[in-house]
């Protein structure tokens, strides 16, 4: 630890520079939050009035010590506190359906416990929320101020925004506008949100108070000013109650509904093995599971997450990506219904992965800039990145190399059904794809420390160790 | 839309409280957000109260029609 600070050999995260009462800093590889002394009131408050043990002990907050370190900028500093470690950040865009909802209606409740501890959320931005040990998480310990009587929610409209905005369109129009958190930093306008709506969303009470007439009087209202805001109306403490209950309730009415077959679908296994080759596969796994004891294992186009599990199963802390926002759902609500705390299912497009984003691109990071793994696994995938998708082989190799040191990856040869299936409408340009190719190209990036070949299948699983 | 929203502001004032307001520190509540909570906020907190009540009425019944029906018949 640094017997001296300095401001400028701190690594200050890109992510935490609005909020006036403190900012992250990394020193020697540990994470810290300078509180800053125009936050000291506030923090007293959160701390003296027991609401921080409160929601530590419900797990709505992330607990953190208070340290005896130097602050970066000592002329400005209250406290210094290190926030207990996440595993992962995760972004909005990531989540799927009912991730964003729960992280939606764990705001709510914080909000809400605020209140009766005399404190309010300043902000309610879908990034201060984190799945941690599979629950959604505060992670922003100065994000309450004290509550003033009167004073309306100043976090309303970013609540609209982040949460409600991109449910709603997901519920009623399409799952894939939740992806326009990625293009808008703050949330989806809500003028936008209402002219893509349906007409009938006008009937739902919720939609329409905080949706459609909130954009009009946005509209209404845009030139209105500090002259308004600073009037000397006031919000009472019943009315924000029953603002809380109205946006609580037009959350959990939000459901997003695929068609039953479509769902269905999803049980089926979509691949090609006969049980005893399923079940030779996770043998296979589980034993190079076994063998590496990895600490964090990324599950790259996991599906369901039947493999994922192997994983957590063996204490391993496991992200399982996919694409699918559908299979993303399904193994959340799995992992929810059977309280996998060590499994965080998160949409990933591994040919789009998530960029760094806002302010110089450095606000919300890139996937490979929080890339933490010791394994990836890429089962029954690369043909589908490199058939589906023209990835060449050594890009691939490459990219799972960035990611991770381990690689268990499943090699589908050519005469697979399921290629034949990706085949059918096109040209077969790839004519380097075979077994001794792959082992080639991957030879290059990495040590092939064991290799089975499947039962009942052409296909074959290795074991992989990075050069 | 915008004419439900006049209505709704005339509504809304009725319930409003007045007294000192200091402007928000550091996130921008958006005028038009920020008018627009104080208009529905009081029609909200109002239902709030209403949906409170209606829950000890429905309770306070519920456990009546439940005593009688645990009385054994004379």
């Amino acid at each position: 630890m640094s017997a001296v600070s300095d401001y400028h050999t701190d690594s200050v995260l890109g992510g935490s520079f609005r909020d006036p009462s403190g900012f992250l800093f990394e020193r020697d590889g540990t994470l810290y939050r300078q509180i800053n002394r125009t936050y000291q009131e506030d923090y007293t408050h959160l701390i003296e009035s027991g609401l921080y043990a409160a929601l530590v002990e419900d797990h709505a907050i992330i607990s953190h010590q208070e340290v005896e370190i130097p602050a970066p900028l000592p002329e400005i500093a209250y406290k210094v506190i290190q926030p207990e470690k996440l595993a992962f950040i995760s972004y909005p865009y990531e989540w799927s359906f009912s991730q964003l909802k729960d992280a939606a209606l764990a705001t709510l409740r914080l909000q809400e416990k605020g209140l009766e501890f005399g404190m309010s959320l300043k902000d309610s931005s879908a990034y201060n929320i984190q799945f941690h040990h599979g629950r959604p998480v505060l992670i922003d310990t100065l994000s309450f101020e004290k509550y003033q009587e009167g004073k309306p929610w100043t976090a309303y409209r970013q609540f609209c925004q982040h949460f409600l905005a991109p449910l709603s369109l997901a519920a009623y129009r399409d799952i894939h506008f939740t992806q326009l958190l990625r293009v808008d930093l703050d949330g989806i306008p809500l003028d936008f949100t209402s002219r893509l709506l349906p007409r009938r969303t006008r009937l739902s009470p919720g939609l329409l108070f905080h949706i459609h007439l909130h954009a009009a009087s946005q509209r209404r209202y845009a030139d209105a000013a500090a002259v308004s805001i600073n009037s000397q109306r006031q919000v009472t403490r019943a009315a924000l109650l029953g603002l809380i209950d109205s946006l609580r309730s037009a959350v959990s009415r939000l459901e997003w509904r695929k068609t039953t077959t479509a769902w269905a679908d999803y049980y089926q296994a979509d691949h090609n093995y006969t049980a005893p080759a399923l079940e030779h596969k996770k043998q296979i796994v589980s034993a190079y599971l076994e063998q590496v004891k990895p600490g964090v294992v990324w599950d790259l186009g996991a599906n369901t997450g039947v493999f994922s599990r192997l994983a957590c199963e063996r204490g391993a802390f496991t992200i399982a990506f996919d694409y699918d926002p559908g299979a993303v759902e399904i193994n959340y609500k799995e992992m929810k219904s059977k309280k996998e705390s060590r499994l965080l299912p998160l949409v990933q497009d591994l040919t789009n992965t998530s960029p760094g984003i806002g302010w110089q691109n450095k606000e919300r990071s890139s996937l490979g800039e929080r890339a933490n793994a010791d394994l990836l696994m890429a089962l029954a995938l690369i043909h589908h990145l490199v058939i589906g998708n023209n990835l060449p082989l050594e890009h691939l190799a490459s990219f799972f190399h960035q990611l991770g040191h381990w690689l268990v990856i499943e090699f589908v040869p050519k005469d697979d059904s399921q290629i034949q299936r990706l085949l059918r409408n096109r040209q077969d340009i790839f004519t380097d794809y075979s077994v001794e190719v792959f082992e080639r190209v991957f030879g290059e990036k990495y040590l092939i420390r064991q290799v089975e070949q499947i039962r009942e299948s052409g296909r074959r699983l290795y074991l992989m160790e990075g050069r | 839309m915008l004419e439900l929203l006049t209505i709704m502001s005339y509504l809304g004032a009725a319930g409003f409280n007045t007294g000192p307001q200091k402007p928000p520190l550091y996130l921008d509540p958006g005028s038009g957000s920020f008018i627009f909570q104080l208009i529905i906020a009081s029609l909200l907190g109002g239902v709030f109260i209403v949906k409170a009540y209606w829950k000890r009425i429905t309770a306070f019944v519920r456990k009546v029609i439940s005593r009688k029906e645990d009385e054994p018949e004379e």
